[in-house]
């Protein structure tokens, strides 16, 4: 196990005013390390996202602490969040998000450029993170040139560029079909094992979420309990849809 | 709800958001408006006195620049608004409304918006009209105290043209709605796809702007010298085709190429900022372009407005040299007794008296043909110089040479190469220069003279006849009619009728130049206003492109960058969008004032084109900060 990256204790999240309050997270608390590859499944309204908005410091808890490398980030300034967003958290969203006034290439390499890393460093990690996802041939199309497995893939490749000590993603095969899908996800599961980026992916796919390591289900903003991978994928997909059905879903 | 209602209710809702359309609208009709007032107000009926012909023709001809104008500049911004009306609107689809029900419902819209731009501007107008047509006759030095007068004209021909062009517009935006598909509507304000051109396209393109371009520069530079009216014609159409062409090639393949050298792109926000551009250069290419050539439309209407008063100034003084003037035909008059006769009355501020060779016509050899020549003797104009504190640059002519006495021109757009060579009869003088001192005041410049050796002059006065000038400046010009009298009773004639003793009085008003300061104020009101829309366009374009950056903004700050690099990233695009045409400006205003000044006979421009170039850069640095300030807060601005 690695160093922890993240503790996140007794998180709390409403929405609303005073008079009809929602509370959607309910006093969440985990612990993320470094290498670790971990899922988030839950049915609509679990506060997946909630949760993902809050750990990615897009949104600001109501209570409790999250500590990303030891930094409170409930003391962190929006100045300090967007630097922090900057240097030590990748995302990849639903809708992919990729620019669509630049080439795939220059999408890829935005991070790096703004960060001020030399431009030949920044051609060079490029074209690594290019082959990584297999988008070599790809790198001189805009995101309408490209189909949504590449544009999703093409957006992972961004997230990853910066060797981020975190990538969040949100339901990255929400919008893709199944081979698409599975391309995206080895093109994880290669970057996590090979390249040590850590993952977090929210999903309410089981087949997805059979990808990570630990899965956590939330029901009604609190986990529910937590799955850890020790066998196939294969049988970890199955260990997961079994316990969706206990949870009170149904099998595919 | 009626669709009229809906259509009602959604221009009040959006009224805000099309603040800056309506706003430069009713500036446009304002102006026009103001113009149109300006014919045919009573009370510039006075005017009948000085030329209102050519008043009125001026003001014309700058109504018919601004519609013009007006014509391209609604062209652009109901695009503008088309756009964002369309993928607005287009939610409606889904509420059962067909096209020709959202086509209405936009040329509903837009009409509410133009009825508002129109009574803002004819209003603002009618109010102002006062003070515009002061402002105006203050600026052109005529002194007639203003009504306020408003009739029916003028209102109605505004109306014809804005509704007129604006319902053009309109029409063919509702076709354009009710020819879109579903996803056409839904989507319209975004752009799917990045044209990049082919490789010899784009060289084609960038060598043929290039080469476009010098050539109307060389027009220009050749413009006055020979051919005047072929070359100044050329010109104007090379360098309008040559900027179109140049941001329809050049520009664009540079800032491709830019986006292509990775090692130049990846160097902070400029990955952001050259790509955004490299994106929407093809679709803004035509606004660019048109704003830049407004701006040298406005740096030469400047530049032949300050250049035209100037011109007038020189030859408003030139003429008033003298007061009176008498002219001997042979017979020999007493100066000093002339002094002592107007001295009576009005103080002499000083007097010359200069004798004249009349020759024939036909006896002279001159690129110009003129009625009447005289040839002088230097010693005269010598004398004449010391008498009058005049200033002779050719001292000591040697035998066979001459020196032309010219007068001042408005301008020409004959060749103005100056002659070498003067033939009078057999014997050939080099002409050593032209001599513009208006020694011989407001006579100079009815007759061609020539300034000759005394050896020279005496030797032709055989083939002429003579006779003396004899001029006088009084200390107070206005009070000349006191002397009046006294000068005309100089006059005398022979039983034949042929003038003995002819008298001139020069008044100092010159009606008939309340013309040419009138289209000076003209030309710096369309300066003004041409710089004004210039940069109004440039600020909807920006609005516009910030709009649609929304969600790219949105991406890179959920990306982490900070909001110091994206605001530095908008800034460059914005600054490129402002400072580019002005740069182009910058270049061709140098060319179309050299032209200028050549058909103003070299009248030095170099510091109306600097100060015109330095204006319209403060206010489009003014601009361009407000544009900046305007967008930031759009993109950053979250619209549910």
């Amino acid at each position: 196990m690695g160093r922890k990256l993240a503790e996140i204790t007794d998180l709390t999240k409403s929405y609303g005013n005073s008079g009809f309050q929602s509370q959607v997270i309910r006093g969440i608390s985990m612990d993320i390390y470094e290498g670790d590859f971990l899922a988030v499944m839950g049915p609509s309204g679990a506060g997946k996202t909630t949760l993902l908005n809050l750990l990615s410091t897009l949104d600001k808890p109501d209570g409790g602490r999250i500590l990303l490398d030891g930094e409170d980030l409930g003391r962190a300034g929006n100045r300090r969040l967007s630097e922090i967003r900057r240097d030590k958290i990748g995302f990849i969203f639903q809708e992919y998000n990729l620019l669509d006034n630049m080439t795939l290439e220059d999408n890829i390499a935005l991070p790096l450029a703004l960060n001020g890393v030399e431009p030949g460093q920044v051609q060079e990690r490029v074209r690594h993170m290019a082959e990584l996802f297999g988008l070599s041939r790809h790198l001189s199309k805009y995101p309408w040139q490209l189909s949504g497995g590449q544009k999703q893939r093409g957006a992972s490749a961004r997230a990853l560029v910066t060797d981020p000590e975190i990538v969040f993603a949100d339901e990255p095969t929400g919008a893709l079909d199944s081979r698409s899908g599975r391309e995206l996800l080895e093109s994880l599961k290669q970057a996590n094992e090979e390249g040590k980026a850590t993952v977090l992916m929210v999903t309410h796919d089981a087949f997805a979420a059979s990808y990570a390591r630990q899965v956590y289900f939330l029901t009604d903003g609190q986990i529910q309990c937590r799955l850890i991978r020790k066998e196939s994928r294969r049988a970890f997909y199955e260990k997961i849809l079994d316990m969706l059905a206990s949870m009170g879903g149904e099998r595919e | 709800m009626k669709l009229s209602g809906l259509a009602f209710y959604n221009f009040r809702h959006s009224v805000r958001e099309y603040g800056v359309l309506i706003l430069s609208l009713a500036f446009s009709v304002f102006i026009f408006f103001s113009f149109q007032n300006v014919v045919y107000s009573d009370s510039v009926a006075f005017l009948e006195s000085m030329r209102k012909d050519m008043i009125e023709m001026g003001v014309q001809a700058a109504s018919v620049v601004f519609g013009v104008f007006f014509f391209f500049f609604t062209w652009y911004a109901t695009g503008v608004f088309l756009q964002q009306r369309k993928r607005e609107t287009g939610i409606y689809i889904f509420m059962g409304l067909d096209n020709r029900k959202i086509g209405k419902l936009y040329a509903l819209e837009a009409f509410f918006t133009g009825l508002a731009a129109w009574a803002a501007g004819t209003g603002t107008g009618i109010l102002f009209s006062r003070l515009f047509q002061m402002l105006l006759l203050k600026l052109s030095d005529v002194a007639v105290e203003i009504r306020f007068s408003i009739s029916l004209k003028p209102v109605l021909i505004t109306a014809a043209m804005f509704w007129g062009i604006y319902g053009l517009m309109v029409w063919r935006g509702y076709r354009s709605v009710v020819k879109s598909s579903v996803t056409e509507l839904l989507s319209s304000a975004k752009q799917k796809e990045h044209v990049r051109q082919g490789k010899l396209r784009t060289a084609l393109l960038s060598l043929t702007g290039a080469a476009v371009l010098a050539a109307g520069y060389v027009c220009a530079l050749k413009t006055g010298r020979e051919s005047s009216l072929n070359y100044a014609l050329a010109a104007v159409i090379l360098v309008v085709a040559g900027v179109w062409l140049l941001y329809d090639g050049l520009i664009p393949a540079v800032v491709e190429a830019m986006c292509r050298k990775k090692k130049f792109l990846y160097r902070k926000q400029r990955t952001l900022w050259i790509n955004s551009l490299s994106w929407r250069m093809k679709k803004n290419y035509r606004m660019y372009a048109m704003v830049t050539i407004l701006m040298i439309t406005a740096v030469t209407v400047l530049g032949t407005a300050i250049a035209l008063h100037g011109r007038y100034e020189n030859s408003r003084t030139f003429r008033n040299t003298y007061t009176f003037q008498v002219a001997g035909f042979g017979e020999k008059l007493d100066r000093q007794e002339i002094i002592r006769g107007i001295e009576e009355e009005n103080k002499v501020e000083y007097s010359s008296e200069i004798r004249v060779l009349a020759l024939p016509a036909e006896l002279f050899h001159t690129p110009y043909v003129y009625q009447d020549y005289g040839v002088i003797a230097e010693s005269q104009i010598r004398q004449a110089a010391e008498d009058t504190g005049l200033t002779w640059e050719y001292p000591g002519l040697q035998k066979g040479e001459c020196v032309e006495l010219t007068h001042i021109v408005l301008l020409s757009l004959a060749d103005s190469e100056p002659e070498k060579e003067m033939t009078l009869g057999d014997t050939s003088y080099r002409v050593l220069g032209a001599c513009s001192e208006p020694f011989l005041g407001d006579l100079q410049n009815d007759m061609s003279f020539y300034v000759l050796d005394d050896q020279d002059y005496e030797a032709l006065i055989s083939q002429g006849a003579e006779m003396t000038f004899y001029n006088f400046r009084i200390e107070n010009p206005e009070n000349l009619e006191a002397s009046e009298d006294f000068i005309r009773s100089l006059s005398r004639q022979d039983e034949n009728g042929n003038y003995l003793v002819g008298t001139s009085v020069v008044r100092p008003e010159d009606s008939e130049g309340a013309y040419i300061r009138i289209t000076y104020s003209l030309c710096l009101f369309l300066f003004v206003t041409i710089i004004l829309a210039a940069g109004s366009i440039l600020f909807l374009k920006a609005g516009n492109d910030a709009r649609e950056d929304r969600e790219r903004y949105q991406v890179l700050e959920k990306l982490g960058i900070p909001e110091r690099t994206l605001r530095k990233s908008l800034g460059w695009e914005i600054r490129f969008t402002y400072y580019c045409p002005v740069v182009l400006m910058a270049v061709s205003s140098w060319f179309s004032l050299r032209a200028l000044s050549n058909v103003m006979l070299g009248e030095n421009l170099i510091w109306v084109n600097l100060f015109s170039a330095l204006f319209i850069l403060a206010v489009f640095a003014v601009i361009c900060l407000l544009s900046e300030r305007s967008c930031w807060k759009t993109v950053t601005a979250r619209k549910s």
